[in-house]
């Protein structure tokens, strides 16, 4: 499935999957697979794991029936158990230029494939279909999620010519895989969220009326918070904007506010659309955010 | 404000060195890939306001420190008289020093009369301020000029001392115009210290309007006056106008007339009587009598003070008790014997001899000795000129040796009385000659006019005026004079407006022309007698002056002249150095003789001059009037580069605050909500 000497491939690296064989990826919601997998489903069905009792009512199978609370009780119970299925892991994945952002070596957008890329692979691994949405404002692709093992050497081929430049498209993208993915699934988003937060706040709400278990990586790095310059710098913008000649040392406390102001604002659509959130670093290693945000939704023992 | 190195203030455009830097900076700028541009968009967006003016705070204290350094360093003097100077520094600078006597006047707390604390605040202020290559002192007494080496030097110099002469403002200021055309500094400062005593100043002198025009003409040239114009709060001043040595069969005694003046305007309103000691001192006996002063004054007449037969000639003084000027409170007399009083006529008439040896043979006061001779033309080899006080002289007008014998006596402070002679000629004497003998037309041979108020015919003690209005002239000769524009003043004149009696001015003594004569076919004034009487004595009083061996002098730097030094006799404590001499209050001896010296009436009596009609006599020239008070201790200029050298540190400590980074909050915030998100609410699914 994964071929190790594919240098097309090499933003995914064996030692963090390595690392992560232990942790399954799992939702927080029930998801509705078309196969048995290992995931809850929203619909009840045979597995070993009992749900609930209800009454009978006419037309239940019979051989659900509990015949031990029936010689018990005197009446009809019905036997419920839970079903397990699999799930869509939808990738969608920014592109807009600004991902070319690097420090130390580390672009952003490289750091995306690998979170993506890594992400793909324990999907697939545990037999979930994964699918891969390409958010630029020019280039837009859309590989709806598949569970074999064919369909994951192309998400991961696409991710690996995944190129960041013009701007970002994210919003529409989030829209549109709103509408277009069918089922529940579980919505991964890696960005650096450079849109207003009320933009946001409509693409997550939607999002969550479509009943999908949403994720975002927010990807930011300490320079970008700090901006910490110490003379007058022409800033490049890296979608292509008009350039911003500026003294760092008149508008670093203003950008510092606007910045302060901005995550503040996204945390509160995070925390209203019920997103889990995950504010990344370039700087932290990805098995580290990976494995924080698999154990984060290991289910609860009962 | 000036500055005592105003050439630093050529690096006042440094202060635009922060925007240069500012400007360069902007241009150094380097180029930066971002990503975060919405937040740099809303950063410049909010760079408004507070924080524009916070930045333009920064680049203002920077400029302003920069600014503060320059001026610091330039050593700035407040003064708000400065403002209007003009920030060069002289070439030369010009002192004017009042030393006249009014200029002692005192502020009794302090001590510091109006010539020290102007001296002081000048030395301090010239000391500051740059004066140029030549420190230039004009002495009030004689107006010469004296380099001075430093500012501080002018204090302690025997020729800034008080002295008991009165200042020639004019002549100063004229001094000044020669020194400056003849030395050509350039740009030069003349500094005019002065309590504006309008005896000094001369306001009304004709002179005023040639000095002004010719210091329009010299550019680059200021004057600062530095007026005193306070007047004493307590003054008084005191003054004998008149001592005898009388000799009586009992005994000999001084007969003096005292006079005290007050300058307090409340004791001149009031009607309060006061007593005041007086100390009289003569031949180093002392006794104080009490005067009682009115709203002017005192006046103490006839005084007589017993003396010892033996002592023929000395000196004393009389004193007030100390007040705000010292200097008007003793005055120094001296006194002799009253010498014979000779005069003599030269003369080829001699029934006109005759009218003139009996006007003058007859002493005015039983205790005198006069002495009239009279001599024809041939013998005036004989005349004895040491022993003569008045010569009359009606003969024509010598020439040759005898003409400069007669200056000669002229300038030894006699007198000399020229009446017309009968034959005719066209000799010249005194830049004077007689012209030919006219006979006035009916009633045009009387007196139409004569000075009342002084010399030969002033009114006698009680007011009333001589006579001269019934004198009567048949012929009379006129005088002519050579030198127009001092044809002499002329003391009375007839009906067709020539003049009788004219007096040609001199340095010393007196020289007369007296048109007729005093016999009968020329005039009424042998005749009538009085008005004859009373000129030829009046005219033997005051060359007789001149044979005393004691003399009254008004203190002046010549006063004291003579082959032999003369000797100080009083006082003894504070004596002037010798070449101060005749400037100070004193009593003198020299041989036989005897000399006080005093300040003169001028200095008693003149009033203050107007600041406005001071300001007037500099009109369109550049000048400042600085108006100090005496005793005043503030400087006239203070540095004040601590004040900016303190500005340029609050400066630079406001810009650091300025300039000081803000807490980095988004960072904590950062690491903060980085942890708490991995956790985010699944309960809340």
């Amino acid at each position: 499935m994964f071929d190790k000497t594919n240098s097309q491939h090499s933003f995914i690296d064996p030692k963090v999957l390595a690392r992560l064989s232990g942790l399954g990826l799992h939702t927080r919601i029930p998801m509705l697979g078309s196969v048995s997998g290992r995931h809850r489903s929203s619909v009840r069905g045979s597995s070993l794991e009992f749900a609930e009792y209800r009454k009978y009512v006419p037309g239940d199978d019979i051989r659900r029936m509990d015949w031990r609370a029936w010689g018990r009780s005197d009446r009809f119970y019905i036997k419920e158990f839970e079903a397990d299925t699999n799930l869509r892991l939808c990738l969608i994945v920014d592109t807009s230029g600004s991902l070319n952002f690097t420090v130390d070596g580390i672009s952003k957008i490289n750091y995306i494939k690998s979170l993506a890329g890594t992400l793909a692979y324990l999907a697939s691994r545990q037999g979930d279909a994964v699918g891969l949405y390409c958010a630029g404002k020019n280039f837009h692709t859309e590989i709806k999620p598949k569970r074999n093992a064919t369909h994951l050497r192309i998400v991961l081929n696409e991710l690996a010519e995944i190129k960041a430049e013009g701007e970002t498209g994210l919003a529409e993208s989030l829209h549109k895989a709103a509408e277009g993915i069918d089922q529940r699934a579980l919505v991964v988003v890696i960005s650096d969220l450079y849109i207003e937060p009320d933009i946001l706040n409509s693409c997550f709400q939607h999002l969550r009326f479509r009943k999908h278990d949403v994720v975002t990586f927010h990807l930011l790095d300490q320079s970008e918070v700090d901006f910490d310059f110490d003379r007058p710098t022409r800033f490049v913008d890296m979608e292509g904007g008009v350039p911003i000649m500026a003294d760092p040392s008149l508008v670093s406390k203003q950008y510092q506010q606007a910045i302060t102001g901005y995550l503040a604002d996204l945390e509160t659509v995070m925390l209203d659309a019920a997103i889990d959130y995950h504010r990344v670093n370039l700087r932290d290693p990805v098995d580290e955010i990976l494995a924080r945000f698999l154990v984060g939704r290991k289910p609860k023992k009962k | 404000m000036s500055f005592l190195n105003p050439l630093i203030l050529a690096a006042l455009p440094l202060m635009a060195l922060p925007i240069l830097i500012h400007l360069i900076n902007q241009h150094r700028h380097r180029t930066v890939q971002w990503a975060a541009m919405m937040f740099l968009v809303s950063a410049k967006r909010m760079h408004k306001g507070m924080a524009r003016l916070r930045y333009l705070l920064i680049m203002l204290m920077r400029i302003a420190a920069i600014g503060a350094m320059i001026f610091a360093f330039s050593r700035p003097l407040a003064s708000g008289w400065m403002s209007g100077v003009g920030m060069g520094k002289p070439d030369a600078t010009l002192i004017l020093l009042d030393r006249s006597a009014s200029m002692e006047t005192q502020n009794i707390q302090t001590g510091e009369s109006k010539r020290s604390t102007a001296l002081k605040k000048l030395a301090e202020l010239l000391e500051k301020r740059d004066y140029g290559s030549q420190l230039i002192l004009i002495d009030s007494t004689n107006g010469e000029t004296h380099p001075i080496e430093s500012p501080k030097a002018l204090i302690g110099l025997p020729i800034t001392e008080a002295t008991a002469t009165s200042a020639n403002i004019p002549g100063m200021l004229e001094t000044a115009l020669a020194y400056l055309k003849a030395n050509k500094p350039g740009r030069a400062d003349i500094w005019i210290c002065s309590d504006l005593n309008e005896n000094d100043w001369a306001p009304d002198s004709g002179r005023w309007a040639a000095i002004r025009e010719q210091f329009a003409q010299l550019k680059g040239v200021h004057h600062f006056l530095l007026s005193y114009t306070d007047q004493p709060s307590n003054n008084l001043s005191i003054r004998v106008a008149n001592v005898k040595r009388r000799q009586t069969r009992n005994r000999d005694e001084l007969i003096l007339d005292v006079l005290l003046r007050t300058e307090n305007q409340q004791t001149q309103t009031s009607n309060v009587a006061r007593r005041i000691p007086i100390e009289l001192e003569v031949n180093n006996v002392r006794s104080v009598i009490d005067v009682e002063l009115d709203a002017q004054g005192a006046s103490l007449q006839g005084h007589r003070i017993p003396i010892d037969s033996k002592l023929r000639s000395g000196w004393g003084s009389v004193a007030l008790p100390s007040d705000s000027n010292p200097l008007d409170n003793r005055f120094y007399f001296v006194f002799s014997e009253p010498p014979v009083r000779k005069a003599i006529i030269v003369t080829d008439t001699s029934k006109t001899g005759k009218a003139f040896r009996r006007g003058l043979g007859i002493p005015t006061e039983s205790h005198l000795q006069h002495s009239a001779k009279v001599i024809p033309l041939s013998r005036v080899t004989e005349i004895d000129w040491e022993s003569t006080g008045l010569l009359i002289w009606q003969a024509p007008l010598p020439s040759g040796l005898l003409a400069k014998q007669i200056e000669s006596f002229v300038n030894s402070g006699r007198v000399v009385m020229f009446f017309p002679p009968t034959q005719s000629g066209s000799e010249k004497l005194f830049n004077s000659s007689w012209g030919n003998w006219q006979k006035p037309e009916q009633d045009r041979g009387k007196v139409a006019w004569w000075r009342g108020n002084a010399d030969l015919f002033a009114h006698v003690g009680s007011g009333d005026p001589l006579p001269l209005n019934e004198l009567r002239t048949y012929r009379y000769r006129t005088i002519e004079s050579l030198k127009a524009e001092n044809p002499g003043t002329p003391l009375a004149r007839l009906g067709d407006d020539k003049p009788l009696l004219v007096r040609v001015a001199t340095d010393r003594g007196g020289v007369y022309f007296c048109s007729t004569l005093p016999t009968a076919q020329f005039s009424s004034l042998e005749r009538d007698g009085v008005v004859f009487y009373v000129m030829l004595q009046r005219a033997l009083a005051e060359a007789s002056r001149s044979l005393s061996p004691a003399s009254q002098h008004d203190a002046a730097p010549d006063v004291l002249a003579g082959h032999t030094p003369w000797k100080l006799v009083a006082p003894i404590e504070n004596a002037p150095s010798i070449s101060q001499h005749g400037l100070h209050a004193g009593v003198y001896q020299n041989e036989g003789y005897w000399a006080a010296v005093n300040r003169s009436l001028d200095e008693d009596h003149s009033k203050t001059t107007r600041v406005e009609t001071v300001d007037e006599l500099f009109d369109g020239l550049p000048y400042q009037r600085i108006d100090d008070s005496v005793g005043n201790t503030s400087s006239l200029a203070n540095e004040i580069w601590r004040i900016f050298l303190i500005t340029m540190v609050l400066a630079l400590i406001l810009e650091a605050a300025l300039c000081m980074p803000e807490k980095k909050v988004a960072q904590q915030r950062f690491n903060e909500f980085s942890m708490a998100s991995g956790n985010m609410k699944q309960e809340s699914l």
